[in-house]
């Protein structure tokens, strides 16, 4: 601001270049746009431009690319300067995992990420289905909008869920249980297929999802997005909003979404009691003083949604019947906004504060705590007006403090940190049920430890990590006269991990990673009881297992041919001991409602190996065409089954066509092609073979324009545009029900 | 010192709040809906009642549930009840009360197999639709086999034959399904 008290002296310079973030490669023709001064260039052929005569002063310069999301750059410019814009112009390429503060660029991990304007174009699906753009994630999915991420194989307990640094607390066991997070907080969402994440807490197996708000922006003015979606498919409305600013005192970010939607519609029929309404609202503080920077987040999440009234059955018979039929039992002629029983109802607050101190020029100190508190009601079909009273209370309050150490000594780069975790979880009175999981409470303190350096074109990684897991828990009999009775476990969990990766030119390297980890059983694996509402069976924990044990192994690979043909492959290897799993017992369980399937929880070996491919080419400039296959395989190694709810191999080929109508105004066509092959259990594995393999369309067209300094989104996107027919098998609704039909979006955003 | 000041605002408040942890009793729950017992009572002209009988009193789990099945004369129509009980609490509840509050969200039906006996609704709700707490038993010839018994909550009534017993296009979910070995002589 001083600046211009000295006068106009418009003699500076903005130089550059611009360059794509996926592959380092220049990208020419972008155009540079300086709100305040109205300047415009162009970069050449080498992505390098230059702004002269530019005054001293705060300016906001917005970058834009063919196929790329237009990048903001806000400059206080006080001297000639040199600048280098990274744009997203290859959103499904993996992600560099920078080292906050050493910024090196390399990684130690296979990360896939999806932008901030990918998931406001998605705004209005959950999480999982926002995380299978990338190759090698699938959903598991009760139902229209419950779904939880798979990750080379593996989910629930498996996959651990970072929301902002902090495991996702709630009732994550529950195939039927969506991550309670509202995507659209997140500045980007990561998937870590790693081979052991040491970093953070929870009990991965080695994958990781990372929610990832980001630093707010260091604007001086208001700045933000106002984005909505109206859905043809359940006439949904979806509402979000982002605020953001930063002041002398301190900086923050508003984040809210509203999603009200009816009843969604198969191909022929309507889904009845599919409808959802959901609230979420963040907010983030930032505060730099001297040498530390704070920061408070506070984020609240609610939604309450029907569950296919057909899908909610008794027993064995029930069952058989509804899987005959033509259309699920109770299906209605149109669309309700109702939500009756069965629902679920669930309301999850996160509050954390962090503190960074930079003690030196090499050594930062970093401590965190969080508190969580998740309440969730599930509703059943019940008789006498009880189907106003949940079945299923629970009330989960988690506790999460870390102290972290980061180091950096001439090439070696160490992290160290100490985490404790303390969960309480309990059954709230006044459901008149027996409970599915017990009461229980939870310490687990852990310590990692992670070393890396790089020689030349290596990077070596290597770490451990231990965890402690003291768990006590009261359980009420299963048979009258009932009691309380209370158990006690202590399990330890190990990991180590290394990886070596080779970076010849960015977008061109090698890395292998191994890790070693062992998961110790979650509650429901060692308690669970009754009737698992809807799957028709009785589950049953098994008070005696032990900590699975993993080894991994990954390779991945990366390839840039002359900047027009982009590759990525990841193979993988795990071993499983003492993997925990669901069998299904010979004899039924006879009980008054009739012969019910029982299910144990026991433990075998098994090994799960895959790999996920992605090309991108791009022919011309204005032309992107990418494909994506992944390939998982499991089975229990000695009885030599393969292993259920694993995803099928699917392949998706997607092509984006972009054309500049003029300066700042561009529009984009684009056409997906998703194949599934679902042929691989046992039929008697399930209760039906798997659905028939399955192909889906999807097109869409939009144009971006500017609107003053800000920019205007308008697009028309389809999925299903053919309106298929099919079922999915890693969909519980599958045996009631086929998926959503044919659904066609308006978008409109509009981004300051 | 300062600098330390912002670091231990989270911790102190962490360590606060970490010793809240609490040891109390998780609440048992009264298991209101709960069906112990069915009782399908058949009573003929002649005098004596016949009672077939299941009964797990413990619910799901622990000891396996009593069945007690009865003999019926052949030929011969038998006016018959069901009562279902919850006997897990003292008194035992009447459930049956409970289905007749909502009688036209209930309906009861009845399976055979090689026993020759045919029924037929004698009750019916608001909606003139059966609800199948009481009955008409006819049996035919000696024979022996089963009857199959099944609550259903939220069918559809009106659909096609169900209120003539048929449980084909019925829906709804089962909240009894007990079998009784019965032999006519």
């Amino acid at each position: 601001m001083s600046a211009f008290l000295f006068g106009q002296d418009c003699t500076l310079s903005v130089t550059g270049k611009v360059i794509d973030k996926g592959t380092g490669r220049p990208l020419s023709f972008s155009n540079i746009y300086v709100q305040e001064s109205k300047q415009g260039t162009i970069s050449k052929e080498d992505g390098s431009f230059s702004l002269e005569n530019m005054c001293p002063g705060h300016y906001h310069i917005t970058i834009s690319h063919l196929g790329c999301s237009p990048g903001l750059l806000h400059l206080d410019l006080y001297s000639d300067t040199i600048v280098t814009i990274e744009l997203n112009h290859h959103d499904e390429l993996l992600d560099e995992i920078t080292i906050k503060g050493e910024g090196s660029g390399k990684r130690s991990a296979a990360i896939s990420t999806v932008s901030r304007s990918e998931i406001s174009r998605e705004s209005q699906s959950g999480l999982s289905t926002i995380l299978e753009t990338i190759s090698g994630v699938s959903s598991l999915k009760s139902g229209t909008d419950i779904a939880k991420p798979i990750v080379h194989g593996l989910y629930g307990n498996r996959v651990e869920i970072m929301n902002h640094g902090i495991p996702q607390a709630g009732q994550q066991w529950g195939n039927d249980h969506a991550p309670e997070i509202d995507p659209f907080v997140a500045q980007k969402i990561s998937v870590v297929k790693g081979a052991a994440s040491l970093e953070y807490g929870g009990s991965s197996l080695g994958s990781i999802v990372l929610i990832e708000p980001g630093n707010i922006t260091g604007d001086k003015h208001l700045e933000g997005i106002v984005n909505y979606v109206f859905q043809s498919n359940g006439l949904g409305n979806t509402l979000n909003t982002r605020f953001e600013r930063s002041s002398k005192l301190f900086s923050y970010r508003l984040t809210s979404s509203f999603k009200v939607k009816g009843d969604s519609k198969a191909a022929d029929y309507y889904l009845t009691n599919t409808a959802k309404n959901e609230i979420s609202t963040a907010l983030q503080m930032q505060k730099k003083a001297g040498i530390s920077e704070s920061e408070i987040y506070y984020s609240f999440y609610f939604n309450n949604l029907g569950i296919l009234r057909g899908s909610h059955i008794g027993n064995l018979t029930d069952l058989e019947e509804a899987l005959v039929r033509d259309e699920p039992f109770y299906t209605e002629d149109k669309i309700s906004f109702d939500i009756a029983a069965p629902r679920q109802k669930v309301a999850h607050h996160l509050f954390k504060a962090n503190s960074d101190l930079r003690l030196s020029e090499k050594i930062r100190l970093k401590g965190t705590y969080a508190f969580q508190l998740n309440d969730r009601r599930e509703y059943d079909v019940r008789r006498n007006g009880r189907s106003d009273r949940p079945t299923l209370h629970m009330l989960q309050l988690d506790h999460f403090a870390e102290v972290s150490l980061r180091s950096s000594l001439d090439k070696w780069s160490l992290r160290s940190g100490i985490q404790l975790n303390y969960v309480n979880n309990k059954n709230v009175a006044g459901t008149g049920t027996m409970p599915l999981i017990p009461q229980y409470n939870q310490i687990k303190p852990a310590a990692f430890f992670i070393a890396s350096t790089t020689a030349d074109k290596w990077f070596f990684e290597s770490g451990v990590r231990y965890a402690f897991n003291h768990l006590e828990v009261a359980t009420i009999t299963t048979s009258f006269p009932l009691e309380v009775l209370r158990f006690k476990h202590n399990f330890h969990d190990y990991a180590l991990s290394s990886s070596v990766s080779y970076m010849w030119s960015r977008g061109n390297n090698f890395g292998i990673q191994a890790g070693y980890m062992s998961r110790s059983p979650e509650v429901n694996e060692l308690y669970s009881s009754g009737l698992h509402q809807g799957v028709s069976g009785i589950e049953e924990g098994n008070r005696n297992l032990d900590s699975e044990r993993s080894l991994k192994l990954q390779m991945e690979y990366e390839f840039n041919w002359k900047d027009k043909l982009f590759g990525q492959f990841v193979s993988y290897y795990q071993n499983i001991n003492d993997y925990i799993y669901l069998e299904p017992q010979d004899s039924f369980r006879l009980t008054i409602r009739g012969a019910f399937p029982l299910f144990i929880y026991k433990q075998d070996d098994v090994m799960i190996y895959g790999s996920d491919f992605l090309l991108s080419y791009e022919p011309i400039d204005k032309l992107k065409l990418s494909l994506k296959y992944a390939i998982v395989r499991g089975e229990l190694v000695e009885e030599n089954v393969v292993l259920i709810n694993l995803p099928s191999d699917n392949l998706t080929f997607s092509m984006k066509y972009s054309v500049k109508l003029k300066d700042r105004t561009k529009a984009s066509f684009g056409l997906d092609f998703d194949y599934v092959w679902q042929n691989r259990i046992e039929p008697e594995q399930d209760f039906i073979p798997p659905p028939d393999a399955y192909y889906l369309i999807g097109a869409m067209a939009g144009v971006n324009l500017p609107l003053g300094k800000s920019y205007a989104t308008i697009e028309l996107i389809a999925d299903n545009l053919l309106n298929r027919r099919y079922r999915d098998y890693l969909n519980r609704q599958k045996y009631f029900a086929d998926e959503v039909g044919r659904d066609v979006r308006l978008r409109l955003a509009y981004l300051f | 010192m300062n600098r330390l000041k912002y670091f231990m605002i989270p911790l102190v408040s962490c360590m606060l709040l970490l010793t809240v942890g609490c040891e109390d009793d998780p609440p048992i729950e009264n298991p209101e809906e709960l069906i112990t017992t069915v009782n399908f009572t058949l009573t003929n002209s002649s005098g004596g009642d016949i009672i077939l009988s299941f009964s797990d009193p413990d619910g799901d789990g622990g000891m396996n549930p009593v069945i007690a099945g009865g003999s019926l004369s052949p030929n011969t129509s038998y006016s018959a009840s069901i009562e279902l009980l919850n006997e897990s609490v003292t008194p035992a509840e009447d459930i049956t009360a409970e289905v007749l509050l909502e009688a036209e969200e209930h309906q009861v039906f009845y399976l055979t197999d090689s026993l020759n006996v045919s029924f037929s609704y004698t009750d019916s709700d608001i909606d003139l639709n059966p609800i199948g707490i009481s009955t008409m038993v006819m049996t035919g010839d000696s024979s022996s086999g089963n009857i199959t018994v099944i609550l259903r909550h939220e069918p559809d009534k009106f659909a096609t034959g169900v209120s003539d017993g048929d449980i084909s296009n019925a829906g709804g979910e089962t909240d009894i399904e007990v079998s009784f070995p019965v032999t006519i002589q």
